[in-house]
């Protein structure tokens, strides 16, 4: 299998190297392909009340997902949320990632770990901070009541806002992270060289800094794409139960209805609705960067 | 006139830099803060300050134990990620050959795979597994600590691989004309040089099979727990200061691990 290139030695040396590599990937084949594969047919199989699945070989939960109201309004609402998202992480990731980038300072790396850090506390943990900040008593509340600017709380928590709000801070350093790997490639002296020849500071951005990072904006956008389209506790500790997305909607269709066969359907629509919208970003930016 | 464009253009950059990266951590700003207030309920200005909540979590008991779920799962599935894992990051960074990158590409998938989606496909499998080998699959620790290693391994193949390009080639070539057995080489030469990357692979893998929400939701068993999924139930039905303090509690661990990993590979130059 393996046919080494730059080695020499032959026989011994594919087999050890098929030896170290076949494990690994026959793991991840078997504990995902395979896994996706079942999940496909399960979702052309139906389902009956009472007898929970039964095999068969149809469309039907496809023809159900989108022909009822109910569920294209939440994956209407999961798009419009992701989209909102997304472009909100750009905007207002580019200018962190551009410093950290470029900073000389001795505290970059504490920075980048500032960055780091809440990636890794864990969605619930962020979405409870918002929940202090946002409820009927909490912070924001609080503060407006207590500076005269409103009499009533305003309604923050369970609101497309506060899911917004909350998508958007989970996906943050993902996008800064991946537009800071990329800037830092590209040479400070192009940048220079566009000051020099008397660009202003947004023209350099628009005529050098972003065709450069152009690969990084992509990569970034399709990940906290992705991210916001399957976000799953994000909306339902700040959305409540009333506010439905799709990531939400795969698990208690699965877990709670214990429909299988509707579930992996939802499951197929929304990881095809993800790439489907992904690739159209992808060509609609290489082609507006042009 | 184009100095000036330049200064405020500066500060404009720097000032929108600085409170994106204070919208960031302004939640864990918040969850601190609540876990020292004293009166239960979250309303401001708090009515003073007190530690007792940190006392309180001991009596709830999923944290507990659902802490040590995660943390025994986490354990085992980074020890098997990086098993498969580094082996496998060795040779796809040194050799080319008919299908290295598209193998390259699997292994990295388990991250980009939706984490609710893996959860279903996973959940699916071990069904059609129980079904067809009659062991019980579903719920197991087993199945939960394999899943969870499917998370670990992206990160080693993408952490690893990176550290050994940088490694020169002729530095173990030379380590075997000076007479070192293979070995001898990879353990003095090529170990030493993927230390950091294994180090960060550990991190990461940890970290991630640590806070995993979404995939352990389809397989943890009916009344078994892991943190995320404590902390998450907890906080549908209400927040308080006793699940802040145990957001504290994650908080100051996985900050403290990042230190740690830190001096052994710098996270700016990893992520």
């Amino acid at each position: 299998m393996a046919i080494a290139r730059d080695r020499p030695a032959g026989e011994q040396g594919s087999f050890t190297a098929a030896g170290l590599l076949v494990p690994a990937t026959l793991f991840v084949a078997i504990g995902l392909l395979v896994p996706i594969a079942i999940l496909l047919r399960y979702s052309l199989n139906a389902f009956e009340p009472g007898k929970l699945m039964v095999d068969a070989f149809t469309i039907a939960n496809y023809v159900k997902f989108f022909t009822d109201p109910f569920y294209l309004q939440v994956l209407w609402r999961t798009i419009r949320v992701s989209v909102a998202c997304t472009a909100a992480c750009l905007i207002f990731g580019f200018p962190l990632a551009y410093v950290l980038a470029r900073t000389r300072s001795p505290y970059k790396n504490l920075l980048v770990m500032l960055v780091v850090l809440p990636l890794f506390v864990g969605n619930a943990v962020r979405a409870a901070g918002w929940m202090v900040a946002f409820g009927s008593k909490g912070f924001v509340n609080s503060t407006l009541m207590g500076m005269g600017m409103i009499s009533t709380p305003l309604e923050i928590m369970y609101t497309e806002t506060a899911v917004v709000i909350g998508i958007i801070a989970v996906n943050l350093p993902f996008m800064v992270l991946t537009l800071q790997s990329v800037i830092e490639g590209i040479d400070r002296n192009v940048e220079e060289a566009a000051f020099s020849l008397g660009a202003p500071p947004m023209a350099m951005a628009r005529r050098v800094l972003f065709p450069l990072a152009l690969p990084g904006i992509l990569a970034g956008v399709i990940l906290t794409f992705i991210l916001a389209m399957n976000a799953y506790a994000t909306p339902v500790l700040l959305g409540g139960p009333k506010f439905q997305t799709m990531g939400p909607l795969v698990f208690s269709t699965f877990a709670q209805q214990n429909n299988w066969p509707f579930g992996a359907a939802v499951s197929f629509v929304l990881m095809t609705a993800t790439l489907v919208l992904t690739l159209l970003s992808s060509l609609l930016i290489r082609r507006s960067a042009r | 006139m184009m100095l000036d464009g330049r200064i405020f253009g500066r500060m404009a950059l720097f000032g929108t830099a600085y409170l994106t990266l204070g919208f960031i951590l302004l939640p864990l700003f918040f969850v601190t803060w609540l876990a020292f207030f004293a009166q239960e309920i979250p309303s401001f200005p708090p009515e003073g300050y007190t530690l007792k909540w940190f006392g309180a979590i001991a009596d709830n008991r999923n944290f507990a134990t659902g802490f040590l779920t995660s943390l025994q799962v986490a354990i085992a599935a980074t020890l098997i990620g990086l098993a498969l894992g580094v082996p496998a990051s060795l040779i796809l960074a040194r050799q080319t050959f008919l299908g290295s990158s598209a193998i390259n590409q699997l292994l990295l998938l388990p991250i980009v795979v939706p984490g609710i989606v893996l959860g279903t496909s996973i959940y699916v499998f071990q069904i059609e597994t129980e079904i067809a080998t009659g062991l019980p699959v579903l719920g197991s620790m087993g199945g939960l600590v394999a899943g969870h290693a499917l998370l670990v391994i992206p990160w080693t193949v993408r952490l690893v691989t990176a550290s050994l390009t940088g490694l020169d080639r002729a530095a173990e070539e030379a380590a075997q004309s000076l007479g070192a057995d293979q070995w001898t080489t990879f353990r003095r030469v090529t170990l030493a040089a993927i230390r950091p990357g294994v180090v960060a692979a550990a991190l990461f893998g940890f970290v991630a099979s640590f806070g995993n929400l979404e995939m352990s939701l389809f397989l943890v068993a009916p009344g078994s727990i892991t943190l995320p999924i404590a902390i998450l139930q907890y906080l549908e039905w209400k927040i308080d200061p006793t699940v802040a303090a145990v957001s504290v509690l994650q908080i100051a661990l996985i900050g403290g691990a990042m230190i740690i990993t830190d001096r052994y590979v710098k996270l700016a130059r990893v992520v």
